[in-house]
């Protein structure tokens, strides 16, 4: 049927060489370019706000361009890798590296975990107040950074402060919690937690729902005690949706900058000094070459976190 | 089609990169040339921005000087502190500054670099009338780049009646002076801790410890080299860390509890500057202003103290340069500097101004203008705060972690070396 059709056309271009293919092309052109028209707004957009500034960033981010070049950006030198070789020989980069992987690598899956134990509660268990809870597990995402920061300054206060209080009480002389080297990192993975579960928990209370209803009565059947049923059905069930979470939660943690900002400034001793920060200071200090190059290794570093977990939670067939 | 619109983006970002390689920085600069401004009374709109407590209230201010000039008018943009460095930057790349601004003294040498500040024309404006540590942070690469406008300096603040039962009642005189005052203070006194001395919060500290080494004759840095790593450096580091290792200062004293302590008592001393008159008068209530004092620097070789402020500075992209000038200079007069001080308790930066009985009848403020004719500050470089943030975790570690003064004297230097004076 289709040859058949398309025969008198190829028979009336051999004909007349080249003529009808003409009207044919412009139309193509103007259609093209009717659409090039209509996606105008977004793509000149997208150019001038989005690819523009990253090409620049990443053309920055090979020259020695500092604020005092601000006059004229283009007098600058073309230094190559050196940037980013400088800066895995920069002792405070290192630092700040190691102190935002043990961030990342403690706080996501306790995130998750805190996340997931709340999805569930509120799944099964805890559905009389069902609202009140998930509005109360919530409320800390969509509360103020710099609110949370002042009650967990005083919450963690050696002195005055609620935690060491209670520990006062069952005999314990807590710590000095923002102020200890060593517990200044894990006092604010465990506040970044607290103050992330929410959203996960929302997300992953969804995808629970979303669990049907007759697997978990087969698995009933068969005999399977809760912990199995969760193991063997929530778990994989859940996949896609623990995926999403690991990789969004793993992207924001990775970019840690509000707690230490507000909470230590980086200290004490830079033992809460994160990649973030580090890149902030640098441009404070108008080093924007360095900076550029410090920001895309964190780049290069969330997409390498991001293909792992791509890689561990893939459906398996 | 995937590979060819890679291959755009490729010569794309290598055209990009070709043309910066082929511009290449200046070697070198030409000096700037100061050039005079033309005679009679201002005219125009005068366009200024400000800071802080000094952007609320300086149109207010200004309306005096339009009285003098009928045919110039100032408008002022307060900029908050946190938002000025970003917004001046944009300003100056963009060539759309003010016509005056106000600017922190740690920022002169990054802004002069960029050759956005017009030179200090010398026939309006004359260095003798400052306090000259305060000229100095105007200085980059030899020429003036702004005027002083107002100061601060650190001086010990201390408890009265602490001090006199630790036997000092007249303040320390000297560094055995400060640390016998701070160990009496605890064992006869009954205070927590004899001092106070940065960190406890870490930024900044550079201004409290830079005056120990500045005071026994350390230079520590000029405008193109950096000496830390100097005996006199390392001596004053072991000083100001031997007060942690005796336990006389606290080591991690946490935000907002200096104040209190220093009123109840349990905090004998302290280092800073003039603002803390206000709040510790203010926390300890009537007749607390009895209660302490402020001393000078402790003397080794000398009593040198950090001299910090905010300069003004006209931009050569300015519309109304002449006027703004004349504003400057307007602000720069002694007997505007004392109403300025009114208005706002800023601390003149001119020195006749400190003759006038609001200061000179105050001693607390007294012996702030007395440490002011001797007090220093670091070289008008544009890696400063860089620099500054190195001798920060340096001191940290020398005080948390009783680092040795002398590696640390090293360490600083070896990463200050680096960073360079970007000259």
């Amino acid at each position: 049927m289709s040859s058949a059709s398309t025969a008198p056309a190829r028979t009336a271009a051999a004909t007349s060489p080249g003529r009808p293919a003409l009207p044919v092309r412009r139309q193509r052109l103007r259609q093209a370019l009717t659409g090039w028209l209509f996606s105008a707004p977004f793509t000149v957009l997208f150019v001038v706000f989005m690819a523009l500034p990253v090409v620049v960033s990443l053309v920055m981010s090979f020259t020695d361009l500092r604020s005092t070049d601000l006059r004229n950006p283009l007098a600058v030198n073309f230094v190559g890798l050196d940037n980013y070789t400088r800066l895995f020989a920069d002792r405070l980069f290192l630092r700040a590296a190691v102190n935002t992987l043990g961030f990342v690598v403690v706080g996501v899956p306790l995130t998750m975990v805190l996340a997931l134990a709340a999805a569930s509660a509120l799944n099964s268990g805890l559905v009389r107040f069902r609202t009140l809870f998930r509005v109360g597990f919530y409320l800390p995402v969509v509360s103020s950074i710099v609110a949370i920061a002042v009650v967990w300054r005083f919450l963690l206060d050696p002195e005055i402060g609620l935690v060491n209080n209670l520990l006062r009480l069952v005999g314990i002389d807590g710590p000095s919690w923002l102020y200890d080297t060593n517990l200044a990192l894990p006092s604010l993975t465990v506040m970044a937690a607290w103050r992330n579960f929410g959203f996960l928990m929302v997300i992953f209370l969804a995808g629970l729902q979303a669990v049907p209803a007759d697997l978990y009565e087969a698995a009933t059947l068969d005999g399977a005690t809760r912990w199995q049923q969760f193991r063997n059905v929530t778990l994989p069930m859940l996949r896609p949706t623990l995926l999403f979470g690991g990789v969004v939660t793993g992207i924001g943690f990775l970019q840690l900058f509000e707690e230490p900002f507000v909470m230590t400034q980086g200290g004490p001793l830079s033992s809460t000094l994160s990649v973030s920060f580090h890149i902030y200071n640098q441009f404070g200090f108008g080093n924007y070459g360095y900076a550029a190059s410090a920001s895309y290794v964190l780049f290069l570093a969330i997409v390498a976190l991001s293909a792992v977990q791509f890689r561990l939670l893939r459906e398996r067939s | 089609m995937r590979s060819t619109r890679l291959a755009t983006a490729a010569t794309l970002v290598l055209a990009a990169s070709v043309a910066l390689a082929g511009c290449g920085r200046d070697s070198g600069g030409g000096q700037d040339e100061a050039k005079s401004v033309g005679g009679g009374k201002a005219s125009g709109e005068i366009t200024v921005w400000a800071m802080g407590a000094e952007g609320e209230k300086l149109g207010e201010f200004a309306k005096e000087f339009s009285t003098e000039n009928p045919d110039a008018k100032v408008t002022v943009t307060a900029v908050p502190w946190d938002a000025a460095h970003q917004k001046l930057a944009s300003a100056i790349a963009a060539k759309q500054t003010p016509d005056v601004s106000m600017i922190g003294t740690t920022w002169q040498g990054e802004f002069a670099k960029t050759g956005a500040l017009d030179p200090t024309p010398p026939d309006l404006i004359k260095k003798e009338d400052f306090f000259p540590g305060a000229w100095d942070t105007t200085i980059v690469d030899g020429a003036s780049y702004g005027v002083p406008w107002y100061v601060e300096t650190r001086l010990i603040f201390y408890r009265k009646d602490l001090a006199a039962r630790a036997g000092f009642p007249d303040g320390p005189k000297s560094w055995d002076d400060l640390k016998a005052m701070a160990k009496g203070m605890q064992e006869k006194a009954g205070a927590k801790w004899g001092i106070n001395l940065q960190p406890p919060t870490k930024t900044g500290s550079w201004q409290s410890v830079l005056p120990f080494a500045w005071s026994n004759g350390a230079e520590v840095a000029s405008a193109d080299k950096l000496t830390f790593d100097t005996p006199e450096t390392a001596e004053a580091l072991g000083y100001y860390q031997s007060f942690f290792t005796e336990g006389l200062a606290p080591t991690a004293l946490p935000e907002g509890s200096l104040e209190p302590g220093f009123v109840k008592g349990d905090i004998g001393a302290f280092i800073s500057g003039p603002w803390h008159m206000g709040i510790v008068e203010e926390q300890g209530g009537a007749g607390f202003k009895d209660k302490y004092a402020v001393a000078r620097m402790p003397m080794k070789k000398s009593s040198t103290s950090f001299i910090g402020g905010s300069s003004l500075a006209v931009f050569k992209d300015a519309k109304n340069r002449d006027a703004g000038w004349k504003f400057v200079q307007w602000l720069s007069k002694p007997e505007v500097q004392v109403k300025w001080y009114q208005a706002v308790k800023d601390l003149p930066a001119v020195q006749a101004a400190w003759d006038d009985q609001t200061l000179s009848g105050d001693t607390y403020l007294a012996t702030f203008g007395d440490q002011l004719t001797s007090a220093k500050a670091p070289p008008a470089i544009p890696t400063w705060e860089q620099i500054a943030s190195v001798v920060d975790t340096e001191i940290e570690k020398l005080c948390k972690q009783n680092a040795d003064p002398a590696a640390t004297a090293k360490a600083i230097q070896e990463q200050a070396s680096a960073i360079g004076t970007g000259s």
